[in-house]
C-alpha cells in the first residue's frame, strides 16, 4: 500500500512557482515525498537560497530563468519545456488566483494545480460571497450588509442602524466601515464615526470605486477596534468530504501595516492564562464554524480561516486564504498525527494535492505544548516598520531542538537583499511544552541571533529582532 | 503676326493640350492630325506667308470643332474624371461671374479665407416680367477648384470650409433664400483637426435635411462625402461630362486590388473601376439620384463656352421655380405653372415667380425633400420579404398611425395631467390624515414596547443573510467568443507601453470580454456578444432579415464576395436591426457588423437602417445605433451606396424631430461615410474604449494629402477631445451605461416615457 | 563650464555602442533571417512608428512574439546555434553595434552638463500623478522643479514612498529612467538645467549638432 502511493506520486513533477523561503520548503518537501521538481528564479533573485538548493537537490531540468514570478506565461512555458504535471503556487503570486488555477487545469496539457480547485478558490475568495455563505450557515460575520450597496438611502440606513446596534452593544465609540465591494487589500476603504459624515464618505469611495473597479458597489460594515486575530488551519483531501482541522494560530502581534510578525500556536491558552471570556469555547466555536464551511463547499486543499474575535469573546470571520500560509509550520509544530511529531503541512498538501487520500481522521490529530514563529525582517519598527535594503554581511543562529529555521538567505556568503519582493529574510519556528518555556525559549533565540549587513550608504542593517523580543512577553495576552 | 491670330492660336493650342490630357495618350491619330494642321499653320502665320489666315483659322476650328463632336462619343468614364479635374474645366467663379447677374463674395476672399477651398457668395439675378424688374437673391455655396490655383486645394474642402458652408446656408434660412450649391470636389480634405471631417460633414447634412429654403446643387465633380456636405437639394442638377461616385477610380483601385501603401494601380484597373463603379451623369439619372442632366458642349464646359453658362442659368432659375412651385397646394395650377417652364422656347428670364415661401410652404417642401429621399435606392438592394409581409406591412402602417396618435399623443398626455391631479390630492390628504391622527401618535409613541422588536429585526438584518438580486450578481457573460476555445496567448498592443504581460486567450476572450486585465484595451469582439450581452436575455427580435445586400451595378467578382460574407457570417447584409429591451426599457437597435464586408454600407443596409428609424419613431422607442465597424460606404454599390448617406440621414433627422431619443455607440473602427452622416449627426454619441473613429484611414489620407498621419490619429480619446462624441465606455460596463443614458437622457419628451 | 570639444574627441574615438539583444521571456526561438555583418534598421519613421528589422521571433505559449532591432546598426553575432531551441529569460541571442547618433551623442553629453538628480536607493521610480500627466502631455521640459518638491514615488519592497527634489531650480531637460525598470542607487533619474544655463546648453547641442555626423 505504502510503495503503491509512493510509486504513484514520483510520476508526478512539481513545478515550485514561487521563490525564497517557501520554494525551499516546497523543495524539501517533494523530496521528502520523492516527487522531481522545477524552480525558476528572475535574474534579481538569482542568489536567493531557493536557487543553490534546486541547483543542488533538483534533477536535470530542475532550474530555469524566467522573466518575472507574475508572469503566467513564464509559468506554463517552464512547465512544459520540465516536463512538469503539477504546480506549487506556495504563497503569495498565485496562490489564490483562481484563473491561474484554472489554467492549469484546462490549458491543453493539463496540470495538477496544488491548492483547492479553481471554483473553490473563487468562490471563497470572493469578500462578499464568503460572507453570504457564511450567513447562509449561520457562522458569525462582521454585522453589516451582505451584498453590495449601490443605493445612497439603503446606504446610510444601514449605517445608520450599524451605528445603532453598537451603542445597543454598549460599544462607547461606535465606528461604521465603508469600503468598495470589488477592492481589496486595504484601498478603497474608510472609517466613519458620526452619521452625519456618512453622505460625504460613501460617495468618496462610491466614486473611488467606480474609477477604481468599474462598481459603485459599497459594503457598510462595523468596524471592530479591540481584537485578536485567530486562525483555524484546515486540511482536506480532494474527496472534499473529511476535512480536518489543525487547531488555532493567533496571529494579532502585527506591524502598523497590519503585516503579521510573530504567530503562536494554539490560538489562546486558557490553561495557563486567564481570558474575560471563555476561551476554550471560542477555540471549539471558530474550529466548529470552519469545518462547517469547508464541508459544504467541498473544500479539497490546505487552507486558513481568519477570525477576529473581540474582547468579550464573539468570533467574526473575516476570509477564508485558499492557500498554505507562511505560517503553517508553527501549527505543525505543536501537531502530532497518529503520535508522529515530524508533521509537514507542506508535504501533506502536495500528498493529497496529488491524489492521496489523507489516510488519516481528526482523532488521529492531538497538540502538544505551545509554538512560536518570529518573522525575520530587515526593516525599521522604530520608523513604520521601513525596509531597509542592503547587504547581509553575518546571518547566523546557534542550532537547538527546539528550534527551526526556515530561510533563503545564505549563511557563508553575503547577500543583497533584492527589493522586488517580500522583505522577508527568516522564519524562526520554537517550540516549548507551555507558554512559559517557549518565551524562555524564544527570547534565548534571538539573544544568540547574528544578523548584520550594512547597505550602500555604509549604514547598519535594521532589523525586527528588539520588537520581536519585546513583543515576546506579550503572546496569547489579549 | 495679328494679335487676333494669336490669341486664337493659343486658344486652339490649349484646346489641343486639353485633349491630349483628358485622353491620356488615347486617340493619339487624331490629336497627331490636330497638332499637325495647328502647327503648320502657326508657322505659316509666323511667317505672315498667307492670304486669308482667318479664312483658314476658321477651317481649322472647324477642324477642332469636328473633332472634338467625334471624340466626344467615344468619352469613357475615367475620361470624364479627367475633365473634371483639368485646370480648364469651368470653376465656381466662372458661374458666379457668367450665370448670375451680380455677386459678393462673403466667405472670404482668394487666398484670404477660412478656406479658400468653399466659396460662398450672394447672388442676384435680375428677370422681367413685361416691363418690370426682379432682382431675386440667392446664396451660393461651393467647392471652388480655381484654374489649377494651388490655394485651392483643388477643392478639397477642410472641416472648417464645411463648417463655413452650414453658416451660410443658416443665414440663407433665415433670409428666406434660396440656396445655390455647385459641387466641384473630389472629396473633402480628410483631417480630424476640430470641428473634424466627418462630424462636420455629418452636421451639414443633418442641417439641409431641415432647411426650411429651397435648395438645388448642380454637380461637377462629386466626390463622395465632400460632395454630400452641400449636396442634399430639392432638385440635384448635373452636368453631363461630370461624376458622381463614392470614391475616386484610384480609391477603388487600391481596394480591389488590395494594394499596400506606396503600391500604384495599373491605369487599366483604374480605368475598369471608374466605369464598373457608374459614375457618369447618366448613370446617376437612371438611378435617379440627379434629377436633371445638363448638356454640356462637347469634351466639356471651359471657361469660353459662353452658350453654356446661358443654359446654366436657365436650368438653374427653371429648377428654383419649380421646387416653389411644387410646394403650392392646387395640383392643376401646379401642373400648368411646371409645364409652362419645360416648354422648349421658354425664357426663364422673362418669367418670375416669387422665390420667399409662407410658413406652411416651407413645411410642405422639406416634407417633399424628405419624402424624396426616403423613396430613393430602394430597388438597389434584394427585399425577399414575401409579399405578404410587405403588404401587411403597408397596411399597418395605415391602421396603426392613427392608434398609435392616439396611444401616445392624447392618452399618454391626459394619462398624465390625470397623475398629477392625483398627486396633488394625495399630498394633502396625507397632510389632513397627519393632522388628524397626531394627538394618536403622541400616545402611541409613549408606549413601551415597539421600540426594542425593530432594534432586533435591525440586528437581524446586519448579521442575518440578505436577498439580493440584479445585474451586480450576474458573473457570466450569455455569450463568449469562440475564441475562448483555443489555449494560446496574446499580447495587447500596448504591451510595450504599459507592461501588459501575454493574455492567456481562454481568459481574454470569455471572462475578460476581450479586455486586456493590464492596460483596459479592447480586443474587439463579434457583434453576437453585444446582441447577447448587452440586451436583456431573450428579448431580442431581428426584424427585416430578409433584406439581402444586393450587387446593383453588376460589379465584377462582387456576388462572390457577397456569397462569401454571407456564408462567413451567415448573415445577409452588413446590418441587423432588431428591437430589444434593457432592464425592460423597450429600444430599436440598428447594428453595423465590422465582420460583414468591413461593416460596409450600401442600399440593403441603408433600407434597414430607415426602416429601424420608422419604426422607433412608429412604436415611439429611442433608437440606438450600434457601430461594431464600419468601412465606410460600399464602393461597390456606387452612389447606390452614397445615397445612403442623405437618406439616412433624412430618417434619424425625422426620428429626432419627432421626439426620439437616437443615440449611437462606435465599436472598433468606425470610418467614412456613416460616421460623416446618419451616425455623426447623432447628438448623443459614444465610443467603446479602445475604437478608432474618423473620416479616412492613414493610407487615405497619406495619399490625398501627402501628410504623414501619426500614430493613434482616429482614436476614440481625439474624438472626445474634440467634442465629436460624449464618452467612453468601457465594454463590460455597456449595459449598465446605456440603462444609465436611457434613464438620465429620457426626459419627459422622449418616447419612451 | 565644460570642454566639449574634448568629450566630443573621446566620444569620436569610440562612437560605438554595442547593444546587447537578451531573450524578453522564455520560450522557443527562429531567426528571421538577418544575417550576421549584415546591417539592421531600429524603429524609423516620423514618430518611429515602423518598428526595426525583425531579428527572431520567440515563440511561447503558441504565441509568437516579433524580436526586432532597437536601434540602427551592424549585426555583429548572432547565436544562430539557438536556432530552434527552447531559451530562458535573458538568454543572448544577438549583438547589435550601434553608430552613434547625434541624439545620443548629445544626451551623452548632456549628462555631463546637466544638474543629476540620483536615485537614493535601488527601487524604481515614477513621477507623482500631476507631474506624470504634465511630462506625457507636454514633455519633460514643461516641468519646472525647485528644492524639497515632491516629485517621485519611489516603488520598493511592495511600498511606496514619496521623494523630494533636491537640487537648483530648473527645468527638467533628461529624463533617464523608465517606471518599468529597477535603478541602481546612484544612477541618474533627470537632468536638471537652471535657467541660467539654458543658453550654455543650447550651445553644446548645438555644437554636437554641427560637428558630429552620423554614420551609416
Amino acid at each position: 500500500m505504502e510503495t503503491s502511493q509512493k510509486d504513484s506520486l514520483q510520476q508526478h513533477k512539481v513545478l515550485v512557482a514561487n521563490r525564497g523561503e517557501i520554494a525551499i520548503r516546497i523543495m524539501r518537501a517533494c523530496r521528502k515525498l520523492g516527487v522531481a521538481f522545477t524552480a525558476i528564479f528572475t535574474a534579481e533573485d538569482a542568489a536567493s537560497g531557493h536557487v543553490r538548493y534546486a541547483r543542488e537537490n533538483g534533477g536535470e531540468r530542475s532550474l530555469f530563468r524566467v522573466s518575472s514570478y507574475h508572469d503566467a506565461n513564464e509559468l506554463m512555458s517552464v512547465a512544459d519545456q520540465a516536463g512538469c504535471t503539477a504546480v506549487h503556487p506556495g504563497y503569495g503570486f498565485f496562490a489564490e488566483d483562481f484563473r491561474f488555477a484554472r489554467r492549469v487545469t484546462k490549458r491543453d496539457r493539463k496540470m495538477i494545480f496544488i491548492g483547492p480547485s479553481w471554483k473553490i478558490i473563487r468562490e471563497l475568495g470572493d469578500k462578499i460571497n464568503t460572507k453570504r455563505l457564511a450567513r447562509s450557515l449561520d457562522v458569525p460575520t462582521v454585522p453589516g450588509s451582505d451584498r453590495p450597496i449601490y443605493d445612497e438611502m439603503e446606504a446610510e440606513r444601514i449605517a445608520r442602524s450599524v451605528f445603532e446596534f453598537q451603542v445597543q452593544q454598549g460599544i462607547k465609540r461606535p465606528l461604521v466601515l465603508v469600503k468598495a465591494s470589488a477592492g481589496g487589500g486595504g484601498m478603497g476603504i474608510e472609517e466613519v464615526y458620526d452619521i452625519d459624515m456618512f453622505r460625504q464618505v460613501y460617495r468618496r469611495i462610491r466614486n473611488y470605486a467606480m474609477r477604481q473597479f468599474k462598481d459603485e458597489g459599497v459594503l457598510i460594515e462595523q468596524r471592530i477596534t479591540d481584537f485578536n486575530h485567530l486562525e483555524v488551519q484546515i486540511v482536506s483531501d480532494r474527496s472534499g468530504t473529511n476535512p480536518v482541522h489543525f487547531g488555532t494560530r493567533n496571529c494579532s502581534i502585527q506591524s502598523t501595516g497590519l503585516q503579521k510578525r510573530l504567530e503562536v500556536a494554539p490560538g489562546f491558552v486558557p490553561d495557563e492564562m486567564d481570558y474575560t471570556f471563555d476561551a476554550r469555547k471560542v477555540l471549539d466555536d471558530i474550529v466548529h464554524y470552519s469545518l462547517t464551511m469547508a464541508r459544504k463547499v467541498g473544500y479539497d486543499n490546505v487552507g486558513t480561516w481568519e477570525w477576529i474575535v473581540t474582547r468579550d469573546g464573539s468570533p467574526f470571520l473575516m476570509e477564508v486564504n485558499t492557500r498554505i500560509q507562511v505560517e503553517n509550520g508553527v501549527s505543525a509544530r505543536i501537531a502530532r498525527v497518529k503520535g508522529r511529531d515530524d508533521v509537514d503541512l507542506l508535504a501533506e498538501q502536495i500528498r493529497i494535492g496529488l491524489g492521496e487520500p489523507l489516510g488519516y481522521s481528526q482523532q488521529d490529530v492531538r497538540f502538544e505544548g505551545v509554538g512560536v514563529e518570529y518573522r525575520l525582517i530587515a526593516e525599521d519598527p522604530e520608523n513604520r516598520f521601513t525596509p531597509w535594503s542592503g547587504r547581509i554581511e553575518h546571518f547566523s543562529w546557534k542550532p537547538q531542538p527546539w528550534l527551526t529555521m526556515l530561510t533563503h538567505v545564505p549563511t557563508d556568503e553575503p547577500y543583497e537583499i533584492p527589493t522586488e519582493f517580500d522583505p522577508n529574510l527568516a522564519l524562526a519556528i520554537i517550540w516549548g511544552r507551555d507558554l512559559a518555556e517557549v518565551r524562555e525559549r524564544g527570547r534565548s533565540f534571538l539573544r544568540d541571533l547574528t544578523l548584520t549587513g550594512v547597505n550602500k550608504a555604509g549604514e547598519p542593517l535594521k532589523s525586527n529582532i528588539a520588537f520581536l523580543r519585546d513583543n515576546t512577553d506579550r503572546i496569547l495576552k489579549f | 503676326m495679328d494679335n487676333t491670330i494669336e490669341k486664337r492660336i493659343q486658344s486652339l493650342n490649349d484646346r489641343l493640350t486639353y485633349i491630349r490630357d483628358i485622353f491620356a495618350g488615347k486617340h493619339q491619330q487624331d490629336v497627331g492630325l490636330l497638332q499637325e494642321r495647328l502647327s503648320a499653320f502657326a508657322a505659316r502665320a509666323a511667317e505672315g506667308a498667307m492670304r486669308d489666315p482667318f479664312a483658314e483659322l476658321a477651317s481649322i476650328e472647324d477642324l477642332f470643332a469636328y473633332v472634338e463632336k467625334r471624340l466626344d462619343e467615344t468619352l469613357t468614364p475615367m475620361d470624364k474624371v479627367r475633365i473634371v479635374r483639368h485646370p480648364q474645366r469651368i470653376c465656381l467663379r466662372d458661374i458666379l461671374e457668367n450665370v448670375y447677374d451680380n455677386f459678393t463674395e462673403v466667405g472670404g476672399q482668394d487666398e484670404h479665407s477660412l478656406d479658400p477651398g468653399m466659396l460662398i457668395a450672394r447672388a442676384v439675378i435680375t428677370r422681367r416680367r413685361g416691363k418690370k424688374t426682379y432682382v431675386q437673391s440667392v446664396m451660393v455655396i461651393g467647392q471652388e477648384k480655381g484654374h489649377g490655383a494651388d490655394f485651392r486645394n483643388g477643392g478639397s474642402v477642410k472641416p472648417w470650409g464645411n463648417a463655413k458652408a452650414q453658416e451660410y446656408m443658416r443665414v440663407a434660412e433665415t433670409e428666406g433664400i434660396p440656396i445655390h450649391c455647385y459641387i466641384f470636389t473630389p472629396g473633402s480634405y480628410p483631417v480630424e483637426d476640430y470641428p473634424g471631417a466627418a462630424q462636420q460633414i455629418a452636421r451639414n447634412i443633418y442641417r439641409m435635411a431641415g432647411l426650411r429654403v429651397p435648395v438645388i446643387s448642380v454637380i461637377s465633380e462629386g466626390g463622395s462625402g465632400g460632395a454630400e456636405a452641400i449636396g442634399l437639394s430639392d432638385k440635384r442638377l448635373m452636368l453631363s461630362h461630370g461624376y458622381y461616385s463614392v470614391i475616386s477610380p484610384e480609391g477603388a483601385a487600391a481596394i480591389e486590388g488590395r494594394l499596400k501603401a506606396g503600391q500604384r494601380a495599373t491605369p487599366e484597373l483604374i480605368e475598369h473601376c471608374a466605369s464598373c463603379q457608374k459614375i457618369t451623369a447618366q448613370d446617376n439619372l437612371r438611378f435617379g439620384y440627379i434629377d436633371q442632366i445638363v448638356q454640356e458642349p462637347h469634351l466639356g464646359a471651359r471657361p469660353w463656352h459662353f452658350d453654356f453658362f446661358r443654359q446654366l442659368r436657365q436650368e438653374v432659375i427653371r429648377a428654383t421655380d419649380e421646387v416653389i412651385i411644387s410646394t403650392r397646394l392646387m395640383p392643376v395650377l401646379k401642373g400648368i405653372a411646371v409645364r409652362r417652364r419645360r416648354r422648349p422656347d421658354v425664357d426663364m428670364d422673362e418669367m418670375h415667380i416669387r422665390w420667399g415661401l409662407t410658413g406652411p410652404a416651407k413645411d410642405r417642401l422639406v416634407e417633399r425633400r424628405q419624402q424624396k429621399y426616403l423613396k430613393l435606392s430602394r430597388t438597389a438592394c434584394r427585399d425577399r420579404r414575401p409579399f405578404l409581409t410587405k403588404a401587411a406591412k403597408a397596411a399597418a402602417n395605415v391602421v396603426l398611425a392613427p392608434y398609435n396618435r392616439f396611444k401616445y399623443d392624447v392618452y399618454r398626455r391626459h394619462q398624465r395631467k390625470l397623475e398629477v391631479m392625483c398627486e396633488e390630492i394625495g399630498n394633502e390628504l396625507t397632510l389632513f390624515k397627519q393632522r388628524m391622527l397626531a394627538p394618536w401618535h403622541r400616545l402611541t409613541k409613549r408606549l413601551p414596547g415597539g421600540k426594542t422588536r425593530n432594534a432586533d429585526d435591525a440586528a437581524k438584518e446586519l448579521t442575518a443573510l440578505s436577498t439580493w438580486t440584479g445585474d451586480a450578481r450576474r458573473r457570466k457573460w450569455n455569450y463568449i467568443s469562440p475564441r475562448y476555445k483555443i489555449d494560446r496567448t496574446i499580447t495587447c498592443p500596448n504591451a510595450a507601453q504599459y507592461g501588459c504581460l501575454d493574455l492567456w486567450g481562454p481568459d481574454l476572450f470569455a471572462e475578460f470580454a476581450g479586455v486586456c486585465s493590464y492596460c483596459g484595451y479592447h480586443f474587439p469582439m463579434e457583434p453576437e456578444w453585444y446582441v447577447r450581452n448587452v440586451f436583456d436575455q431573450g428579448s431580442v427580435y431581428e426584424f427585416n432579415s430578409e433584406i439581402e445586400a444586393g450587387n446593383p451595378l453588376s460589379f465584377p467578382g462582387f456576388d462572390e464576395k457577397l456569397a462569401e460574407a454571407r456564408r462567413k457570417t451567415g448573415c445577409k447584409s452588413g446590418c441587423m436591426t432588431f428591437e430589444a429591451r434593457i432592464d425592460d426599457i423597450k429600444i430599436v437597435v440598428a447594428m453595423l457588423m465590422g465582420t460583414f464586408r468591413g461593416g460596409s454600407v450600401g442600399a440593403a443596409e441603408g433600407q434597414k437602417f430607415v426602416e429601424a428609424a420608422e419604426l422607433a419613431m412608429k412604436k415611439h422607442y429611442p433608437f440606438l445605433a450600434y457601430v461594431h465597424g464600419t468601412a465606410g460606404i460600399r464602393i461597390q454599390e456606387g452612389t447606390h451606396g452614397v445615397i445612403q448617406m442623405p437618406r439616412c440621414t433624412v430618417a434619424v433627422r425625422r426620428y429626432i424631430e419627432s421626439g426620439g431619443l437616437y443615440m449611437v455607440l462606435y465599436d472598433t473602427n468606425s470610418f467614412a461615410g456613416p460616421v460623416a452622416s446618419f451616425l455623426g449627426c447623432s447628438p448623443y454619441q459614444f465610443a467603446v474604449r479602445s475604437s478608432n473613429i474618423g473620416f479616412a484611414g492613414p493610407r487615405v489620407i497619406k495619399e490625398t494629402t501627402g501628410v504623414d498621419i501619426p500614430p493613434k490619429y482616429h482614436r476614440s480619446y481625439r474624438a472626445l477631445s474634440r467634442g465629436h462624441i460624449q464618452g467612453i465606455w468601457d465594454r463590460p460596463q455597456i449595459r449598465a451605461n446605456l440603462k444609465q443614458a436611457l434613464l438620465t437622457m429620457g426626459g419627459r419628451n422622449l418616447y419612451y416615457r | 563650464m565644460l570642454d566639449v570639444s574634448a568629450l566630443l574627441e573621446a566620444i569620436k574615438a569610440s562612437p560605438y555602442r554595442e547593444i546587447e539583444i537578451l531573450a524578453p521571456h522564455t520560450g522557443r526561438v527562429n531567426f528571421a533571417g538577418a544575417q550576421e555583418g549584415g546591417s539592421v534598421m531600429g524603429p524609423h519613421g516620423i514618430w518611429k512608428e515602423k518598428h526595426g528589422t525583425l531579428l527572431a521571433t520567440l515563440d511561447r505559449e503558441r504565441n509568437p512574439k516579433p524580436i526586432y532591432a532597437p536601434e540602427k546598426g551592424e549585426l555583429r553575432l548572432l547565436h544562430s546555434d539557438l536556432e530552434g531551441r527552447f531559451v530562458e529569460a535573458g538568454t543572448p541571442l544577438a549583438v547589435i553595434r550601434h553608430f552613434l547618433t547625434r541624439e545620443e551623442v548629445q544626451s551623452a553629453i548632456l549628462k555631463k552638463t546637466l544638474h543629476l538628480f540620483n536615485a537614493p536607493e535601488r527601487a524604481k521610480y515614477y513621477f507623482i500623478p500631476e507631474v506624470d500627466k504634465k511630462v506625457r502631455a507636454s514633455g519633460s521640459q514643461a516641468v519646472t522643479v525647485r528644492e524639497g518638491m515632491e516629485l517621485f514615488i519611489m516603488s520598493r519592497m511592495k511600498r511606496e514612498v514619496p521623494l523630494a527634489y533636491a537640487g537648483p531650480e530648473g527645468v527638467i531637460y533628461a529624463v533617464y529612467f523608465k517606471h518599468t525598470e529597477n535603478l541602481d542607487a546612484g544612477q541618474p533619474l533627470i537632468g536638471v538645467c537652471p535657467p541660467d544655463q539654458l543658453s550654455a546648453i543650447q550651445e553644446v547641442l548645438l555644437r554636437v549638432q554641427t560637428e558630429w555626423t552620423e554614420q551609416e
